[in-house]
C-alpha cells in the first residue's frame, strides 16, 4: 500500500555546499540519500514530493559539517498481509518462485501454488498446468496475495500465495 | 412472534457447543464434585422457559449456588449468548419487578412511599438474546468450516523448512537467504544440507522423510473432521434455516419490558386512571424513561390522535398548497395555499401536545391532577366536536371557492382555527403568529387557555367560547 507521509531527518551537509545554493544541494543530497531506502516502519521511500521545512543548522566542533534538520513529504510502498500485488517473476526453482513488486520481493513457495501446477526444470524452469495453457516462468507476470511479511530495520520480505481465486498468471510473456 | 423455534435453537447449539464447558478455573482439580460439566446446558435451557429473570430467582429456581451460576452466565455474557442487566434497588424495586413477572391483574401495588427503610442492592437480571445468538452460532459454524478448509487447502500457512542433517528450522520468510546459486534447492545456512520442506502441522509429527505421504495422511484427516462436522450440526444448521426468516423475539432492555409487562398487568385490571404510587416514585428512584407510559398519556393520546387525524384531514383539503401558475392576480389566497407558510405551525402544535403530556408526568400526581384531566377530556372532546363541525363547514366552504366569489375567508380561518388549537396546547399564549396571519380574522378574541390553571373552569363554559367563535366565523 502506498502512503504519503511526513518524514523527518538530520542532515549533514559539507562546508563546501554553503553558499546561495545551500538550500538546492541540501534537497538533492536529501534525494540521494532517502530515495529508494527502506524502513521497517514505513516501508520503502518511493519519491520525496516536498521540502515541509528546514530547521537551523548547527556546527558540528572540529569537522565543519553542519547538521539541518529537514522536514519533508515522501511517497513510501509498505506491503500488508492480506495485500494483493502485481509482481514480476525473477527467479523459478523447485521450492517456488520469487516476484518482484517494485522494491519488494516475494517468495511463493510451492505448496502455494495450485495443484494442477508441476514443475518443469530445465533452461527456463517453469511450473505449467497439465494441459500448457499457463505457466509461471522468469518474467512472468503475476497476481498475488501476500500471507506473510518479514519486516526488519531496513529490510521488508513477503510471502505470498497464488492459490486462491483470481490469482496467478496475468500476463505471460512466451504469448504476450 | 413464536419464539419456540429460537429455543429450539437455543438448545440446540448449548448441547453442540457448551456441552462440556466447564466454568471452573483451570488450576482447580477436577474431582467428582467439582466437575461442573453440563450446567451450561442446564442454565440456557432454563433461560429458554424464561424472559427476563433475576439471577438470585434463577439460582434459587436452579438449586444453583448464585456463584457458581454468575460464573455460568459471565461465560454466556462474554459468548454473546444473553445480555445482563444490574442495578441498585431498594426491595421495593424489586418487588415492582416481581409484580412485573407476575403480569398480575392488579392489587399487589407497592407499598407507600416511606414505608421501608430506603437500602439499596445490587440485582442483576439476565436474558436469552435470540438475535445475537443467531448470529453468534452463524459465525461459529462459518469460522469452523473456513478453518477446516482453509487447513485443507493449505491456504495461508508459511511453509516451513527443516534441515535433515541438523535439524534447523527455517520458514518461508527466510526463503531469501536459503537460495544456492547452485542448485534450485533451499540450503542450510549452518551445514549447507539441502533443507526438505515440512508439510503437517496439525497431524502428528513425522521426520523429514515421506512428507508426501503425511501430507496426504493430514488431509485425509482434514477431510474426515470436516465430514463429521457437517454430518453432526446437521440439526443445527436445519435449524438455524428454519430460523432465519422468522422474525427475532425481542423483549428489550429490562427497563423496557418491564414498563410492558407491568402495563399489561394494568390494561388486564384496574383501570382507574394513574397509579401515583407507580408515576411519582419511579423505581426506587431510578429513571424508568417508559413509566412514561402512563394512563394518563393513553387517554390524552386517544382524543388527541383522533383530533390530530382530523386535522390533517382538514389541512389536506382545505390548504392546498396551489402552484404557481395557479396563482392568479385576483385570487384571495392565503399564505398556506400559496406555500408561503411552512409546516411550522402545524409542527409546533404536535410538539407541543408532546411537549405537554411530559409536563403533566412530571407534576405530582394527585387528585388536582385528576380533576385536571377529567377537566381535559371534557374540554378536548368538546374542542374535537367543535372542529369536526368546522372542518365540515370549511369543506364545504371550500368547495364554494372554486368560484370567483370565494373571498378566501374560509381557508383563512380554518386555518386560523388549526393554529389556535396549537396554541392552547402551548399553555402559554405566545399567539403572535397567528395574531399576524394575513388576512385579518373575523374573531379577534384570542383565547388563552391555561390547562393547569383553569382546572376549575367547566367544560360547558369552554364550549360556549367555541360557540361564539364558530358564530363569527360563519358571519365571515
Ligand atoms: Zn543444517
Amino acid at each position: 500500500m502506498f502512503f504519503h507521509i511526513v518524514l523527518e531527518r538530520n542532515m549533514q551537509l559539507h562546508p563546501r555546499h554553503f553558499g546561495r545554493n545551500l538550500r538546492e544541494n541540501l534537497v538533492s543530497k536529501l534525494m540521494k540519500d532517502v530515495e529508494g531506502t527502506c524502513s521497517g516502519r514505513h516501508g520503502f521511500v518511493v519519491a520525496i514530493t516536498g521540502i515541509e521545512n528546514i530547521g537551523k543548522g548547527l556546527i558540528r566542533d572540529g569537522t565543519g559539517f553542519v547538521t539541518f534538520p529537514v522536514k519533508y513529504q515522501c511517497v513510501v510502498f509498505r506491503p500488508f498481509k492480506g495485500e494483493i500485488l502485481e509482481a514480476v517473476v525473477t527467479m523459478v526453482n523447485k521450492m517456488g518462485f520469487f516476484a518482484e513488486a517494485g522494491p519488494v520481493q516475494i517468495f511463493v513457495s510451492n505448496h502455494l501454488i495450485p495443484d494442477d501446477m508441476e514443475f518443469q526444470s530445465g533452461d527456463m524452469p517453469n511450473y505449467t498446468t497439465s494441459d500448457g495453457s499457463v505457466k509461471i516462468q522468469k518474467d512472468s507476470e503475476v497476481r498475488l496475495k501476500i500471507i506473510g511479511t518479514r519486516v526488519d530495520a531496513t529490510e521488508i520480505f513477503c510471502i505470498g500465495t497464488i492459490k486462491d481465486d483470481f490469482l496467478g498468471v496475468i500476463n505471460d510473456p512466451a504469448t504476450a | 412472534m413464536s419464539v419456540e423455534p429460537f429455543n429450539k435453537l437455543v438448545k440446540l447449539a448449548a448441547r453442540a457447543f457448551y456441552d462440556d464447558i466447564t466454568t471452573k478455573g483451570d488450576n482447580q482439580p477436577k474431582t467428582g464434585r467439582s466437575d461442573n460439566r453440563g450446567i451450561a446446558v442446564v442454565v440456557l435451557d432454563a433461560l429458554t422457559r424464561r424472559q427476563w429473570v433475576r439471577e438470585e430467582d434463577l439460582a434459587k429456581d436452579l438449586k444453583l449456588h448464585s456463584k457458581q451460576l454468575r460464573r455460568t452466565l459471565r461465560f454466556f455474557e462474554e459468548e454473546k449468548l444473553i445480555t445482563r442487566d444490574h442495578r441498585r434497588e431498594t426491595a421495593k424495586g424489586a418487588k415492582i419487578f416481581s409484580a412485573a413477572v407476575a403480569a398480575t391483574a392488579d392489587g399487589q401495588h407497592p407499598t407507600k412511599e416511606g414505608e421501608e427503610k430506603i437500602k439499596l442492592h445490587t440485582h442483576s437480571y439476565c436474558c436469552l438474546d435470540y438475535a445475537q445468538i443467531y448470529d453468534v452460532v452463524r459465525y461459529r459454524m462459518h469460522r469452523m468450516k473456513k478453518k477446516l478448509k482453509d487447513e485443507l487447502d493449505e491456504k495461508n500457512t508459511v511453509q516451513e523448512y527443516i534441515c535433515p542433517n541438523c535439524a534447523k528450522r527455517y520458514t518461508a520468510l527466510d526463503a531469501l537467504r536459503l537460495i544456492s546459486m547452485d542448485d534450485e534447492y533451499f540450503h542450510c545456512e549452518s551445514c549447507n544440507g539441502e533443507l526438505v520442506a515440512e508439510s503437517d502441522k496439525l497431524a502428528a509429527q513425522e521426520g523429514g522423510d515421506g512428507d508426501d505421504n503425511a501430507r496426504k495422511r493430514r488431509r485425509e484427516k482434514l477431510r474426515d473432521m470436516l465430514d463429521k462436522l457437517e454430518v453432526q450440526l446437521k440439526p443445527l444448521v436445519e435449524q438455524l434455516t428454519r430460523v432465519k426468516d422468522l422474525p427475532v423475539p425481542e423483549f428489550g432492555t429490562l427497563q423496557a419490558w418491564e414498563a410492558r409487562a407491568s402495563a399489561a398487568a394494568r390494561s388486564n385490571g384496574d383501570s382507574s386512571g394513574n397509579d401515583p404510587s407507580r408515576s411519582s416514585q419511579g423505581l426506587g428512584g431510578t429513571p424508568m424513561p417508559f413509566l412514561g407510559d402512563t394512563k394518563v398519556e393513553v387517554a390524552f393520546s386517544g382524543v388527541e390522535g383522533k383530533g390530530e387525524g382530523i386535522k390533517s384531514e382538514a389541512e389536506s383539503t382545505s390548504l392546498k398548497v396551489l402552484p404557481p401558475w395557479m396563482i392568479k392576480q385576483g385570487m384571495n389566497l392565503t399564505k398556506e395555499q400559496r406555500g408561503e407558510i411552512k409546516q411550522e405551525a402545524k409542527m409546533d402544535g404536535s410538539s407541543v401536545a408532546v411537549e405537554f403530556s411530559d409536563d403533566k408526568k412530571s407534576t405530582e400526581s394527585d387528585d388536582k391532577k385528576n380533576l385536571q384531566d377529567e377537566y381535559v377530556k371534557a374540554y378536548y372532546a368538546a374542542l374535537l366536536k367543535k372542529q369536526q363541525e368546522l372542518e365540515e363547514a370549511a369543506k364545504k366552504q371550500q368547495e364554494l371557492s372554486n368560484t370567483s366569489l370565494f373571498d378566501g375567508l374560509s381557508g383563512t380561518s380554518s386555518g386560523r382555527q388549526v393554529g389556535m388549537k396549537s396554541k392552547r396546547d402551548e399553555d402559554e399564549g405566545d399567539d403572535v403568529e397567528w395574531e399576524e396571519a394575513p388576512v385579518a380574522g373575523n374573531s379577534n378574541e384570542n383565547y388563552k387557555v391555561d390547562l393547569n390553571v383553569e382546572a376549575d373552569a367547566t367544560a360547558e363554559a369552554e364550549a360556549e367560547v367555541e360557540d361564539d367563535d364558530d358564530v363569527d366565523w360563519e358571519e365571515g
